[in-house]
């Protein structure tokens, strides 16, 4: 997947502004960038629920093999954990038999086994984004997109989480498009990580190489010789942009 | 709300006390029986319309006229919401209607449906239905329009099309809302059909309300009062487990 010189605008100024991304296959790329930079839009536009202003989105898999995770996700209420998994094999002519035996399969993986048949509501706000986690990979795609999906979970939970994914991903050789907050995240799980600048007219800052070697694990990444560093500088990088004034008024002059 | 334990047993148990001490009253002369019947009279009365067997032939054309204009009342309001959820100019034309509709006491088109439909039941089930379509319609029609854009994204990125969108996200919405006021709807069925016979009519439980008033029959009023309430009671027991059956997720 390649992003290239995308705009989006919600209104009279770019949210993000020429922005250049690449996910080759097998990959596994972070965008980190300010709250409000414009990550949440950008995997929005690549899915095509978001019609960017300018710039092209190159997809070199089929729409149906990309899953997306949302920041805010929302499963059916009205359908308990199993069907909802279910519901997205069941769009691709899979029997519901099936469909329901898979999700089962993919619940128990992401350690949800006997809460299948709870209804959203009866599940922890963890619990929920583990359901719709399992809602996406039961689709196998090769391309995933997701948008802080680990966020809402305890340390604990998320590191076997996180662990799981990693496996998974390396192991069926997915792509991952990541957005995150969490820096050792994106360390921990990455081959590339962007750095998002502050918003309006958002673009890619600035791009770091993991070279930790697959496959992964948590602890011993985490003591890998360039993890520290690259942590350091990150969070410097970061922390800058955070920093930096909107440039609200430099870009309303420009325009006049 | 919290409730405390047992709050039915005192309940009951207040209501008894009620009962026996306007019964008492009653017997000791201290109330007029004209204007407030002893309970005993009451049941009396209820008795006797159950006795006589000429309650059933009322009961009958009430309950016609309710359920028929809650169902047609709901399907159409639905209806109408829907198609003007998915048509602007529909929604351009009904709405402002609607809105009229819902800011009068409907009730007060009694008399112009006995013009137009008769004193028979279509006009009791006319005014039920104006009552239920009108509620109907408002809380499906800001439901669709508030339908939560996470679900419907979730479906589209799941690989659902219309169709789906429809059958799990939409109809189970519609379903939870109708759900939500079916209560209220209810009660304006009952509202419709009890009003409407008031008004005019031949049977039914407001005819004889109306009977019971131009008698100055006091007990026999009381007695369907208490009927149409029991009737509705039943009802909304009946309502909330379809209810229960159909939101068994919330
Ligand atoms: N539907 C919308 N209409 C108008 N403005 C929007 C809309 N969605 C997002 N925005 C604006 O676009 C900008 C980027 O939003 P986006 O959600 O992409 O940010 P983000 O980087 O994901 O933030 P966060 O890290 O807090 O999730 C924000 O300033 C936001 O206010
Ligand atoms: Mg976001």
């Amino acid at each position: 997947m390649r992003v290239r010189d995308l705009s989006i605008s919600y209104g009279a100024e770019p949210v993000l502004e020429g922005v250049d991304i690449g996910v080759g296959e097998g990959q596994f790329v972070s965008l980190v960038g300010p709250s409000g930079s414009g990550k949440s839009s950008l995997l929005r536009a690549v899915i095509g629920l978001q019609k960017p202003l300018d710039g092209s989105i190159e997809l070199d898999v089929p729409s149906t093999d990309i899953g997306i995770l949302f920041q805010d996700d929302a499963l059916l209420p009205w359908k308990t954990a199993r069907e909802n998994v279910a519901l997205g094999l069941t769009f691709r002519g899979i029997k519901k038999d099936e469909a329901l035996a898979q999700a089962d399969f993919w619940l128990a993986r992401l350690g949800l086994a006997g809460f299948e048949n709870r209804f959203p509501r009866r599940l922890s706000g963890g619990q929920r984004k583990r359901v719709a986690l399992a809602q996406v990979l039961a689709l196998k795609p090769k391309l995933i997109l997701m948008d802080e999906p680990f966020a809402s979970l305890d340390a604990i939970v998320r590191a076997r989480v996180i662990q799981d994914v990693v496996a998974l991903v390396e192991r069926e050789h997915i792509s991952v498009l990541l957005v995150t907050h969490d820096l050792e995240e994106a360390l921990w799980l990455s081959d590339t990580i962007y750095l998002l600048s502050q918003g309006p007219h958002a673009h890619i800052t600035r791009e770091y190489n993991v070279p930790i070697p697959r496959p992964r694990d948590l602890i011993r990444a985490r003591k890998h010789p360039a993890f520290a560093p690259l942590y350091e500088k990150l969070w410097r990088d970061l922390s800058r942009e955070v920093g930096a004034a909107p440039r609200l008024v430099a870009s309303d002059a420009d325009a006049a | 709300m919290n409730k405390r334990p047992y709050a039915w047993v005192r309940q009951l148990a207040a209501f008894a006390i009620l009962l026996a001490i306007w019964e008492a009253s009653g017997r000791a002369g201290l109330l007029n029986p004209l204007y407030a019947p002893a309970p005993s009279q009451i049941a009396a009365a209820l008795v006797d319309l159950f006795g006589s067997g000429r309650i059933w032939t009322h009961m009958e054309a009430t309950f016609t006229a309710a359920l028929g204009g809650l169902a047609l009342g709901i399907l159409i309001g639905v209806a109408v919401a829907i198609v003007a959820a998915m048509v602007p100019l529909v929604a351009e034309l009904v709405e402002p209607v609607m809105t009229l509709l819902n800011a009068i006491p409907r009730v007060i088109l009694a008399p112009l449906f006995v013009i137009w439909l008769g004193i028979g039941t279509s006009s009791k089930v006319a005014l039920a239905v104006v009552l239920v379509a009108v509620l109907m319609f408002f809380t499906v029609f800001t439901g669709i329009r508030q339908v939560d854009q996470r679900l419907v994204e979730r479906i589209i990125t799941l690989g659902g099309g219309r169709v789906a969108l429809i059958r799990h996200v939409y109809l189970p919405s519609v379903a939870a809302w109708v759900m939500g006021s079916l209560k209220v709807a209810i009660g304006f069925a009952f509202t419709g059909a009890v009003v409407g016979e008031f008004v005019a009519a031949s049977r039914g439980l407001g005819y004889l309300l109306s009977f019971a008033q131009s008698t100055y029959n006091a007990a026999l009023m009381l007695a369907i009062v208490l009927l149409i309430m029991i009737v509705v009671l039943v009802i909304f027991a009946l309502g909330g487990l379809l209810e229960r059956r159909l939101l068994r997720w919330s």
